[in-house]
């Protein structure tokens, strides 16, 4: 089946890479933004080469622009973004974990409608969830804590997670259950000992995808934080933000918008082969 | 007492999330749709008000047009996001010498936020400061992409740029589909003289059936969740022709500050999202019935 | 439930010293939330952070990033968990909305004792006193019927002076097109494209704008004036760039400069962001909108600030000194220099050097609309209706001028149907 395509091999190179410029398209113009000062943006358009490399920019995004009259750039917002995101990605992974190899290995009563409502929540709009978390966070004394948001991002990451999980885990044969449940190993020693060293492209998938949404996410982190504690994209969104008396600073704006990219894209770019891979091991299906 | 407690603790462990879950999903549809009978404003009142909220929410021309928009906005994201994301897949899985590389580039957008994405490509889509511009500068004085500014068109630059950062995740389920078909059937097609067009249709498209439904699935879901994309891009406009549902709930709620009706619109939300997913529900049980039947 | 001696002897105490430690633990303090997060509103409100600092008090102000929906958001999330901030930003008919929703600071005993009340215009009073007592406190003033004009481009056509009517901007701005000029330099955003109607409709009958967009009158919703008004709108609509779609309005700021537009029809604070972009207001002719009347009249936009109650002593003690400080010349000067706007008390001195041109006959044009009762308040802006009203009206605003095929008939209509749709 080779040697039948290789005539037209360039051509598929051409679409492949021919698309791969397109996806790559606007970090191009984006890193070039970030090399390029206000000024120079105003003048000419958003699509132009740097005259020099303003690194200024740079810096200034990182430690010394001043958002919202603190003037130390978003270094501070990326810190408390870390410190919201891993927490919730370990609780949401490992929780999922548990509950998709409960769902899918130890079947129970009620056990697909559970499912079922569980992944509903997947597809809830974060818009309507918006005041019921509020008060959730009023009874449980959270608000405006960096806590709120671990909480918030876990519980609805697990709908996510189980679906993962769960799908994954159903492929695990039965005889390797059977031949454990013989040993007389119980739920806790299933997993340990079968379930969880079979796990690791399905973990990555689903880290990956956590870590990915909750970072990203903007809505709830602007609204349950205050000032210090809130979010990266919040101060993304502050610096975009114009009020009516000011200019963009485009310049500035493309290097935070990279500089508080950059986990996710380490993320994609050292995970993006073992996502592969654990889709591949029939994680969503 | 150990055995009592090594039975229990998995119960825990196990229904404890759940249940949480569970809460946290039933309770939060209930409350809202509860919260569409009330005429509540800036907070929630819990009277009862019938079907105006409803009646409001339907009258009003944004709602008309968000759904007519959902319709081409997700047919056409979701349609073209799958096309293409076979495609690239079957492209890749010839063996290409240069994957690592691709799938790299591929990915790389499911990392970018919707709001990254949104701001970005309104730059480039801005004809006087964009693309258009740029390819003027070039010397190609007459070219014009103005589909941001036009309201015919607006909608189709949010499809392209919710298809850019989606096809990604496309082609890496339908590479590890296609990658998951039997290596035996490949040779056997070999053996038959079928060639690879004959393969991919014949073969391999329903073997990658499944996961295109996992696939059209969460791109559906995040089709009918479309916010922080059209903020970015065109802000619901040109005037209000690109405006989508979750913009219409966010507008009514939050916006208006009129909680009765922006819950009221989020139940219409959730209800054209149970239209769609009924469908897929019934498919899951037909395979399964079917597996039985014939396993 | 026996009450023993001891805790008897032990709660007295307490209580003899609780006021000596309540007093001298009292700092002011103030815990204040608003959008203005950056640029010359940022500055403003630091400035009065530090000046309330230097009295004695603490600030903490938390910045709420995006627009006033999202600090509503945060104010309303706040509210729901019982901890509203001592103070907050929130404007025009808002306060009525949100008053009702959560106790605020009667702020009567401080208004009298400086007799404020008859020191700001009349039409900002009503806003502030809504169920009948002082519970906000306007902090600035723009005029959003402000014309912009680019001397580059009148020099062009050979224009000496401002339009003073439509009919004369209407043939000002068709000679600038003919001589290749972009006559109206516009954004695209919702409240620019809200804001053009406004600016017709005052500057064609103030009457019929107060009846058809402050009262929401039927009869003055589908009046010949507010005809004309979607006319002149649709003549504006043509008149702009037509490669600019939802954008904010400064990117036309660098052509505007340079003569290659002609008119911007926008609030006073554009002089900020004009100087900011580097432009020379020598370049620019700031005056009054036309006026088909011939007579003054302001079209008010005001920001403004809420006091939520709270018990603690130093919140309390800090909203009264905030207070104060809103309503004193110094600090508003200081605030409105700031920003470009206009000091809320007609009775402040605008000719020193540290004000502009434009503010000074922006704040004559003020005191002659306070005098002869031509005060409006600005639709666009979210003063002369509560956001839902505004939202849907906007709405349709915003449609009609990005859609020629909809006539001024068929906008008139829509206008009204919009109005009741949200109404009801």
């Amino acid at each position: 089946m080779d040697k039948a395509l290789r005539p037209g091999r360039w051509l598929i190179y051409a679409i492949l890479f021919g698309f791969a410029l397109f996806t790559l398209l606007p970090l191009i113009v984006i890193v070039l933004n970030s090399f390029r000062t206000a000024v120079e943006i105003g003048r000419s358009s958003l699509i132009g080469w740097p005259a020099g490399l303003a690194w200024r920019n740079w810096s200034e995004a990182w430690g010394h622009f001043c958002i919202a009259q603190r003037c130390e750039g978003i270094r501070p917002y990326m810190e408390n973004s870390f410190m919201m995101v891993v927490p919730a990605t370990i609780l949401s992974t490992a929780l999922g974990a548990i509950a998709g190899y409960s769902i899918s290995l130890w079947r129970f009563r009620g056990d697909t409608i559970v499912f079922a409502i569980v992944v509903m929540g997947v597809f809830l709009p974060e818009q309507m969830k918006l005041i019921p978390w509020a008060l959730v966070l009023r009874e449980l004394e959270l608000t405006n804590t960096i806590g709120a948001l671990v909480l918030i991002h876990t519980v609805q990451g697990f709908s996510f997670t189980t679906l993962f999980c769960r799908n994954y885990y159903i492929g695990i044969p039965q005889d390797l259950m059977k031949a454990a449940r013989v040993d007389g190993a119980g739920y806790f020693r299933t997993f340990w000992r079968i379930v969880l060293p079979l796990s690791p492209p399905i973990l990555i998938v689903t880290v990956i995808w956590q870590f990915t949404g909750i970072w990203n996410e903007f809505l709830f982190g602007v609204t349950f934080t205050t000032g210090v504690q809130q979010p990266v994209t919040a101060a993304l969104i502050a610096i975009a933000t114009t009020p009516a008396t000011d200019v963009v600073e485009y310049g500035v704006e493309s290097a935070a918008v990279l500089l508080a990219a950059i986990p996710t894209l380490l993320v994609y770019f050292f995970g993006g082969r073992y996502f592969l891979r654990g889709l591949t091991a029939g994680a969503v299906k | 007492m150990r055995r009592r407690l090594a039975d229990f603790l998995p119960l825990l462990v196990i229904w404890l999330p759940l249940l949480i879950s569970v809460a946290h999903v039933v309770g939060f549809t209930a409350w809202t749709t509860w919260l569409s009978f009330t005429p509540s404003d800036l907070l929630p009142e819990y009277d009862w008000a019938g079907l105006r909220s409803y009646r409001a929410v339907l009258r009003t021309e944004n709602t008309e047009i968000a759904y007519a928009n959902l319709l081409v906005y997700g047919v056409g994201y979701v349609g073209l996001t799958m096309i293409i994301g076979f495609v690239l897949a079957v492209l890749i899985d010839q063996r290409i010498r240069a994957e690592n590389l691709l799938r790299t580039i591929y990915l790389y957008p499911l990392a970018v936020s919707f709001v990254v994405t949104g701001t970005v490509w309104s730059w480039l889509f801005n004809p006087g400061q964009g693309i258009q511009k740029f390819v003027n500068s070039l010397g190609w004085t007459s070219f014009r992409f103005d589909w941001i500014i036009d309201r015919d068109f607006a909608l189709y630059t949010i499809i392209i740029a919710a298809v850019w950062h989606g096809v990604g995740f496309a082609m890496a389920l339908f590479l590890a589909g296609l990658r998951s078909i039997d290596p035996d059937l490949h040779k056997a097609a070999q053996i038959d003289g079928a060639g690879p067009f004959r393969f991919y249709l014949r073969i391999a498209a329903p073997g990658v059936a499944p996961i295109a439904i996992s696939v059209l699935v969460i791109l559906l879901q995040y089709a009918i969740k479309t916010f922080d994309l059209v903020r970015a891009l065109t802000g619901g406009g040109p005037g209000i022709s690109t405006t989508l549902p979750a913009l219409v709930v966010y507008d009514f709620m939050f916006q208006r500050g009129q909680l009765g009706r922006g819950s009221a619109a989020a139940v219409l939300l959730l209800l054209s999202l149970i239209v769609v997913l009924l469908p897929y529900y019934f498919y899951t049980h037909w395979r399964a019935r079917r597996e039985r039947t014939n396993g | 439930m026996r009450i023993r001696r001891r805790d008897l002897l032990a709660g007295a105490a307490a209580a003899a010293t609780l006021p000596l430690a309540a007093r001298a633990q009292v700092k002011p303090r103030v815990t204040f939330i608003s959008q203005w997060s950056s640029g010359s509103d940022g500055a403003a409100i630091t400035g009065l952070g530090k000046r309330l600092e230097a009295e004695g008090g603490i600030w903490q102000h938390s910045p709420v990033p995006g627009f006033t929906t999202e600090m509503m958001n945060k104010l309303r999330a706040d509210i729901i968990a019982g901890n509203p901030p001592a103070a907050s930003q929130l404007k025009g008919p808002e306060i009525a909305a949100w008053c009702k929703i959560a106790p605020t600071v009667n702020l009567d005993p401080l208004v009298e004792a400086a007799g404020y009340e008859k020191l700001i215009p009349t039409e900002l009073v009503g806003l502030h006193k809504p169920q009948g007592h002082w519970i906000a406190l306007p902090m600035q003033v723009y005029r959003t019927t402000t014309l912009f004009m680019s001397r580059p481009a009148m020099a062009k056509v050979g224009a000496t002076k401002a339009p003073k009517t439509w009919a004369e901007f209407n043939e000002l701005a068709t000679a600038m097109k003919a001589a290749g000029i972009i006559p109206v330099a516009n954004g695209g955003i919702r409240w620019d494209d809200g804001m053009k109607l406004e600016i017709a409709l005052a500057g064609i009958n103030a009457e019929s704008y107060r009846g058809a967009l402050m009262k929401l009158d039927s009869k003055a919703l589908k009046s010949a004036d507010m005809l004309e008004a979607f006319a002149q709108l649709r003549r504006f609509a043509n008149w702009m760039d037509p490669n600019i779609a939802a954008q904010h309005y400064s990117v036309n700021l660098p052509k505007f400069l340079k003569g290659e537009m002609g008119m911007l029809m926008m609030g006073g604070w554009a002089q900020g962001v004009i100087k900011n972009l580097g432009g020379k207001l020598e370049d620019v002719l700031i005056t009054s909108a036309p006026q088909n009347e011939g007579k003054p009249c302001f079209v008010l936009n005001a920001d403004s600030m809420i006091f939520w109650k709270r018990k603690e002593p130093d919140l309390t003690a800090g909203q009264q000194l905030l207070a104060k400080l809103m309503m004193q010349k110094d600090v508003q000067e200081q605030y409105s220099q700031t920003t470009g706007s206009i000091p809320v008390r007609i009775d402040v001195d605008l000719s020193g050097a540290a004000w502009s041109d434009g503010q000074r006959e922006a704040a004559q044009v003020l005191n002659e609309s306070f005098k002869s009762k031509r005060v409006l308040l600005s639709l666009a802006h979210n003063m002369a209706q509560p956001n839902q009203i505004s939202s849907a009206m906007i709405d349709v605003l915003t449609e009609y001028v990005h859609n020629d095929k909809v006539t001024p008939e068929q906008g008139v209509q829509r206008l009204a149907a919009a109005v009741d749709t949200a109404r009801g």
